[in-house]
């Protein structure tokens, strides 16, 4: 079965990957392209769930590295380089995930890579990132094992999972006064990393967890799971994991007639969950998200108005996407030798850097310093910011 | 588990069961014909499920009402069974005809192809994102314990419309002289077409039927879970194949039955065990069925018949 598997996911990766090609060589097709030819062209990979149920959540990611890179270009900040984005789908497969860090390793011409989305897509990918000596920037992925491998190439802008989760228990004890809940997690690397996290806390917060089961990624029906849960009346249903199932689960509890509300991470705090799982099934719901709201950062509006024309709604990882990308620019521009080498020790002494999404200061194992959690929750069919959680 | 739990978890697997029944009607009726595993089937119930998306974005987004249930619904299940059986008649047509001479082992790996193929289209034609699949009508819920179990509109909608196409299957291969030609056929294909039978015909006809029925399976997943993607055919498509050899593959009765079964099981298996293990527990229950019966529950000794 697996083996069936792997084989269709395969010629989907393949045939983006044609299409990719595909795009890349109308662009360079285009005519006037005389004073391109002498131009140096340095890639940066952007590796994200681009076709599949979670395309939506890669697709606003790698949209911010675009505009990233286009600003970039057009500045002319480095001259005589024209910068290319590489885009890299891994179907949120960590085995996708290891077939793309391959393809962008064997370009000599990328240097660094802005990606995975899932923790257990960055996990295999970082090793070969490592292995390459090649800058790696996740955007996304909280695990907080990740940054524990000992790999000087791995660096993250997100919030790690083990602040992520204890603050969204600190958030539902205080704030919700929840007294009994019951945690779900998808089983990945994330989900269960971010379900353990909360779960731990809550009970020393002395909350009491009714029970803690997983759900497959992919899978449709959790009426199952749901009808189970229903008898025990949580205050709260935990879900670690992601909108695809999230906005599932929402739906097939609300139809069941469990009220209690949804709580999340970062990988149910898109609008995208909203218009899956519709306003009413959705309304309530409470997601911690790795910062706060774009929209009312004054340091993002530029951004969220040129995206917003471009693209349309701003997705929740766009502009992370977009820092990501940035920081990895500016190394790329203040690297004395335009290598791999160079691109990463530029990296390793560049002491902060300013973006849109707040300060980001990296410590010595990659993680950001800056570590705010926010909490939204869904009222009147929008993601409306709370606060910080706390 | 309380009587409550034990009759919502029989509503909701007998609602996903009769979806499952539904696809695997498919296998076996192709199975019983040609001995030939369309692992394309899957497929082809996603693709009912995006027709249905298409003709309703076509006709506008209708506001969600009771009356739709009357006439919109109708129209919409008769427009997705029609691409369904036009599309499984063309890779018919196309894909396993060509072949069926060739080894038995070449229709089965081009079925693997016609599978991408049908996939990279639907990608390309509707994206790559999850698409929300909308409700035509208001879901009510009807109690049918005292704690608060019980089934939905929607649930009765799948039940009537399910039943309601098997029962009317099973009539057409009793009843019709094409029903009639298609048991000669599985029977024996050689002594049907030398009785006069265009083999051609009938076959084409059993993929016809056989994606008709998958395509309404898919226009009531998409009502029943209201996303849908298009790799949702694979995981759906390999559970009735388990279905329809757990009731004996080429055994069109075994087929509804194993649907049901499957899906009463796999739900009592989460609930009971654990959720992290329904789909593992299907296989499971798949590979026991397979040791001790290995024609599947309701299969005859020499899996021949339609």
């Amino acid at each position: 079965m697996s083996s069936i598997n792997a084989g269709r996911s395969r010629s989907a990766a393949s045939l983006s990957l044609l299409l990719a090609l595909g795009l890349l060589g109308g662009c360079a097709s285009q005519p006037g392209g005389g004073t391109e030819a002498s131009l140096s062209v340095i890639k940066i990979g952007c590796a994200a769930p681009l076709t599949g149920d979670q395309a939506q959540i890669g697709i606003d990611h790698c949209q911010g590295v675009q505009m990233a890179v286009e600003e970039f270009n057009a500045s002319g900040r480095l001259a005589g380089t024209r910068v290319e984005i590489l885009k890299m789908d891994d179907q949120r497969n960590p085995a996708q995930a290891v077939n793309a860090a391959k393809k962008l390793v064997s370009d000599p011409a990328v240097l660094g890579v802005i990606g995975h989305f899932n923790s257990s897509c960055t996990q295999p990918a970082s090793a070969i990132y490592h292995g390459a000596g090649m800058t790696q920037i996740t955007a996304a992925s909280t695990n907080p094992d990740l940054s524990k491998q000992g790999f000087k190439t791995f660096f993250r802008v997100a919030a790690t999972d083990d602040v992520q989760g204890p603050k969204g228990a600190r958030f539902a004890a205080n704030q919700l006064g929840v007294k009994q809940l019951f945690v779900i997690d998808d089983k990945t690397t994330y989900g269960k990393g971010l379900a353990d996290a909360f779960e731990k806390e809550a009970a020393a917060l002395g909350i009491k967890v009714l029970g803690h089961e997983g759900i497959t990624q992919g899978d449709k029906d959790f009426n199952p799971l749901l009808t189970k849960i229903k008898p025990l009346q949580p205050d709260l249903i935990y879900f670690g994991g992601i909108y695809p199932e999230g906005s599932l689960l929402l739906r097939q509890a609300r139809a069941l007639g469990i009220t209690a509300p949804f709580m999340g991470g970062d990988g149910i705090a898109t609008h995208t969950l909203v218009e899956l799982a519709g306003a009413a099934a959705s309304e309530g719901t409470y997601a911690t998200m790795v910062g706060g709201d774009m929209k009312k950062v004054p340091s993002a509006a530029a951004f969220v108005t040129a995206y917003e024309t471009r693209y349309g709604k701003l997705g929740q990882w766009s502009a992370y996407g977009y820092d990501a990308a940035n920081i990895l620019l500016k190394a790329v521009e203040t690297a004395d030798a335009k290598t791999r080498a160079g691109v990463l020790t530029a990296m390793r002494t560049v002491p902060s850097f300013t973006g849109i999404t707040g300060s980001v200061v990296f410590d010595e194992k990659g993680d950001n310093q800056n570590q705010f959690i926010g909490i939204f929750k869904v009222t009147g069919g929008e993601l409306v910011y709370v606060g910080p959680a706390e | 588990m309380s009587w409550d739990v034990f009759f919502q978890q029989c509503v909701n697997g007998l609602t996903i069961g009769f979806i499952y029944s539904l696809i695997a009607l498919g296998y076996t009726l192709v199975f019983g014909i040609l001995q030939l595993i369309n692992f394309a089937h899957g497929e082809i119930f996603m693709v009912g499920a995006f027709a249905a998306l298409f003709i309703h974005a076509l006709l506008g987004a209708l506001p969600p009402g009771p009356l739709n249930a009357v006439f919109f619904l109708p129209l919409v299940l008769v427009f997705a069974m029609a691409v369904c059986a036009a599309v499984g008649a063309a890779v018919e047509r196309f894909a396993y005809r060509p072949l069926r001479h060739a080894p038995r082992l070449a229709p089965l790996i081009t079925a693997i192809g016609v599978s991408f193929l049908l996939q990279n289209i639907v990608m390309l034609a509707f994206g790559p994102t999850d698409k929300s699949f909308p409700d035509l009508f208001p879901i009510h819920k009807f109690p049918i314990g005292p704690g608060g179990a019980g089934i939905t509109n929607l649930q009765v909608l799948i039940w009537t419309v399910s039943i309601g196409l098997m029962a009317g299957l099973h009539l057409f291969i009793r009843n019709t002289r094409a029903g009639k030609a298609m048991r000669a056929l599985s029977d024996d294909r050689d002594a049907a077409s030398l009785m006069g039978i265009n083999t051609n015909r009938v076959i084409a006809s059993t993929f016809l039927l056989g994606s008709a029925m998958a395509g309404a399976g898919g226009v009531l997943f998409g009502l029943y879970y209201n996303t849908v993607n298009f790799h949702d055919g694979y995981l759906a498509g390999m559970k009735a194949f388990t279905a329809a050899v757990l009731g004996g593959i080429g055994n069109i009765p075994g087929a509804m039955a194993g649907g049901v079964i499957l899906g009463v099981l796999e739900g009592f298996g989460a609930a009971v065990i654990s959720s992290e293990w329904k789909n593992v527990f299907a296989f499971v229950i798949l590979i026991i069925i397979l040791l001790i019966r290995p024609n599947g529950l309701f299969g005859s000794r020499v899996v021949k018949k339609v």
